[in-house]
């Protein structure tokens, strides 16, 4: 299958490692991601003016008609805001997050397991913006639990997977980060498993040694792609 | 006196003008607020509490509502993180990050990174990283982020600024 795809500035850039990771895993499964020409910054959380915000997101809508139907955007912010948008525009493209994704062919039964978690512990934190506001959110709120599970895994942290790390007002004041990414961290045990650019430099900014890493690099690690988690 | 009538007539004006703005921007009308119950689920969510402030955004609310002052210091506009953990519980799932947004962005209350990011996107449609960090490197070597550069050797990666064709 193709979808459109929407990085977002983030992923070209410090988030790096989720975008390439995330090519590596819609290509293993057969599907196709193709770059929206010329998109635009979908605004984050940055901008006060609601019309102006949802103006980017908008441009990148029409810049993707004609091009695909369904857009994955993995950044949580930009799936938000595009999200927001083709709701506001009527509903024409289905705006698609990984975790989405993988829930609807339901990769996990269909992953050749190369390596397990048998004995490993995991915290699944999913933060706010992929849980919140309800008509944005994904739709199986447990999903990385699911399948750290399946694959032999145990999980910690059901009570803070949904708190927010502060990651927002982290170059603003950055005590009140700290404060919030350590609730998270000092309240779980075991890898800390993310899916947001902005959580993952949050809590691995405040983390003495504890390990945050995406949740695609879990599933690379089973999958084989990689030896080491 | 009668000066001192004409000044709370002026300030009064200007905070009902300030407020109208405020909501107009968030995509609200005043009478959106109407139907706050007052329940105050929002201040018992507000992920501002855990940093041991009390936050009150049903009080905030109340104040655009009924044209009072909320002032630039208030706890929510310095440190709302934008969780929407009080929108995701209000009955009518009132967007209260929005409204903040909306203030911030009106009393021009934004850091030098802030400002940089949308810099960043006013010349080339996207953020160009290197570019925020070097523009807000003053504020960031001030604020001693410096120290947890070693921790972020993972997220360096080399790209040239790419401007946009089209809005």
């Amino acid at each position: 299958m193709e979808y459109g795809y929407y990085p977002g500035c983030s992923l070209i850039g410090s988030a790096h490692r989720l975008n390439s990771t995330t090519k590596k895993i819609f290509k293993r499964f057969g599907h196709d991601l193709k770059e929206i020409p010329d998109w635009h910054c979908c605004g984050a959380f940055e901008y006060g003016n609601k019309n102006e915000l949802t103006d980017f997101s908008k441009s990148n809508l029409k810049k993707a008609h004609g091009f695909c139907n369904d857009i994955v955007a993995p950044c949580p912010a930009c799936y938000k805001n595009l999200k927001e948008a083709n709701q506001d525009d009527g509903g024409s493209f289905s705006i698609l997050h990984p975790l989405d994704v993988f829930e609807y062919f339901d990769i996990v039964e269909s992953i050749d397991i190369k390596h397990d978690l048998e004995g490993r512990l995991f915290t699944p934190y999913y933060g706010c913006v992929l849980l919140r506001p309800k008509e944005t959110a994904i739709k199986n709120k447990d999903i990385m639990e699911n399948f750290i599970t399946r694959f032999g895994g145990d999980v910690d942290g059901e009570k803070v997977k949904d708190r927010c790390c502060g990651g927002n007002q982290f170059f603003i004041n950055r005590w009140a980060t700290e404060k919030l990414s350590r609730l998270i961290i000092d309240n779980t045990h075991g890898d800390l498993v993310v899916f947001c650019p902005l959580c993952h430099m949050a809590l691995k900014t405040f983390s003495e040694n504890r390990k945050v890493i995406y949740f695609n690099d879990l599933l690379l690690y089973v999958m084989g792609e990689t030896d080491k988690l | 006196m009668q000066q001192t009538d004409n000044n709370i007539e002026h300030t009064i004006f200007n905070i009902e003008h300030l407020n109208k703005k405020i909501i107009g921007m968030s995509g609200y009308k005043r009478e959106d607020f109407s139907v706050c119950l007052g329940c105050k689920i929002c201040a018992s969510v507000c992920t501002v509490n855990d940093l041991s402030i009390d936050a009150n955004p049903q009080e905030l609310l109340s104040s655009l509502f009924l044209g009072r002052t909320v002032e630039k210091n208030h706890p929510l506009v310095l440190f709302c993180t934008n969780c929407y953990r009080c929108t995701h519980n209000c009955p009518w799932g009132i967007r209260i990050p929005e409204i903040i947004r909306a203030f911030r962005e009106t009393l021009g209350i934004e850091s030098q990174f802030e400002k940089a990011f949308k810099g960043a996107v006013k010349i080339w449609g996207r953020v160009y990283e290197p570019y925020v960090f070097l523009k807000s490197a003053t504020y960031m070597l001030k604020e001693g982020y410096i120290r947890y550069v070693p921790k972020w050797f993972e997220y360096i990666s080399f790209h040239l600024p790419y401007k946009i064709k089209g809005r």
